[in-house]
């Protein structure tokens, strides 16, 4: 639930980074927190195991500046990918004003991805979230790697983007694509603010 | 469709007598998502945020923890540090449950805040504006300052 305040003019989004485990989630946060100035961004919180697997989420709090007037403000989240933190990430989704879905282009990953963005919808719907009134992007992470072990984005496309929604080749630990998978979520939500839709 | 919430400032009043009455240090009003609503001590809006999602998280998972093991959830955390103890509680207001995060030093005392507490909740309940629409928030063409800043922030200009 996007928050305004009509009185100071701030705006304040919570954007969700899901998928499944080892796909990038916590490295688009990493290299996002390493491109931030440090007066626009607020120390990045990691809940991660002795491994350095997310145990609850990662937190990253920026300031994109003002917008239309406003001063607004993202809090990224990743949620822990691995299947049974399930209870966990459905905490995580609570309140979601976007997701960004950060699929494993690996070819052997393919079942995990699938399963993953299943577990998204259902944990939106146990929330009473219409999945398809949510804004949503997919990142199709590592197509840094050969492109043998990796399947195609067209393919991918095809198995997980039936809402046709926008997608994002990445190679999240250098950067390529995550700078656009941002914009392109960001865009998604703020539209909603400018078009007054309600839930 | 997503809401968005407006804050207009209605919980700055009852806050702010809140921190005065019960001697706090800082307290936060958030979203059970970790959102902010309203605040009174902290220097720093990062540091604010912050707060919000990590009291979140744990009100969260006593909510969780506590409905397995005790058959409810766990309400009311409170936990006393070296200098200073802090207080997390769960307050209904109009239809939703928001939580208040309060942290206090020598100068305050569970009871105080726990006392001050319940007249907070019957403020902010008295002041907690209905749920109604709202006009739209940004400008149609707000891509443009949007792309500026991210561009900006990823020093790609």
């Amino acid at each position: 639930m996007s928050l305004v305040n009509y009185a100071t003019r701030e705006i304040t989004c919570k954007i969700v980074y899901y998928g499944p485990g080892r796909s990038g989630k916590t490295t688009n946060l990493h290299y996002i927190y390493g491109q931030v100035p440090g007066d626009r961004k607020g120390q990045m919180v990691s809940l991660a195991t002795q491994t350095d697997r997310t145990l609850f989420f990662d937190f990253l709090p920026i300031d994109l500046g003002t917008i239309s007037g406003f001063t607004t403000r993202f809090q990224l989240y990743t949620v822990p990918g691995q299947v049974y933190y399930q209870t966990t990430r459905k905490l995580v989704l609570q309140g979601a004003d976007g997701v960004v879905f950060v699929a494993d282009s690996q070819a052997r990953q393919l079942d995990e991805n699938i399963e993953s963005f299943q577990d998204l919808h259902a944990n939106l719907a146990e929330q009473g979230v219409d999945a398809r009134q949510m804004p949503l992007v997919i990142q199709y992470n590592k197509t840094d790697l050969p492109p043998e072990i990796i399947t195609p984005m067209a393919e991918l496309d095809e198995v997980l983007n039936f809402r046709n929604v926008p997608s994002f080749p990445a190679d999240a630990l250098h950067g390529p694509g995550v700078f656009e998978t941002l914009r392109g979520i960001s865009e998604q939500v703020l539209r909603r603010l400018s078009t007054g839709e309600r839930r | 469709m997503i809401r968005h919430s407006v804050m207009v400032g209605w919980a700055d009043g009852p806050l702010k007598r809140y921190v005065d009455d019960a001697r706090l240090q800082f307290t936060v009003l958030m979203h059970r998502s970790g959102q902010v609503l309203a605040q009174h001590g902290f220097q720093s809006r990062m540091d604010v945020q912050t707060a919000c999602a990590l009291s979140a998280a744990i009100n969260a998972t006593a909510d969780s923890l506590g409905t397995m093991i005790d058959g409810a959830p766990f309400r009311g955390l409170h936990y006393a540090g070296a200098a200073r103890q802090m207080h997390l509680a769960q307050l209904h207001v109009g239809d939703g449950v928001l939580l208040l995060l309060s942290v206090f030093d020598r100068e305050s005392s569970l009871g105080i805040v726990q006392l001050y507490l319940d007249e907070l909740h019957a403020a902010l309940a008295a002041s907690a504006p209905a749920d109604e629409d709202a006009p739209p928030a940004l400008a149609e063409d707000f891509e443009r300052d949007l792309n500026t800043n991210l561009a900006a922030l990823f020093g790609k200009r």
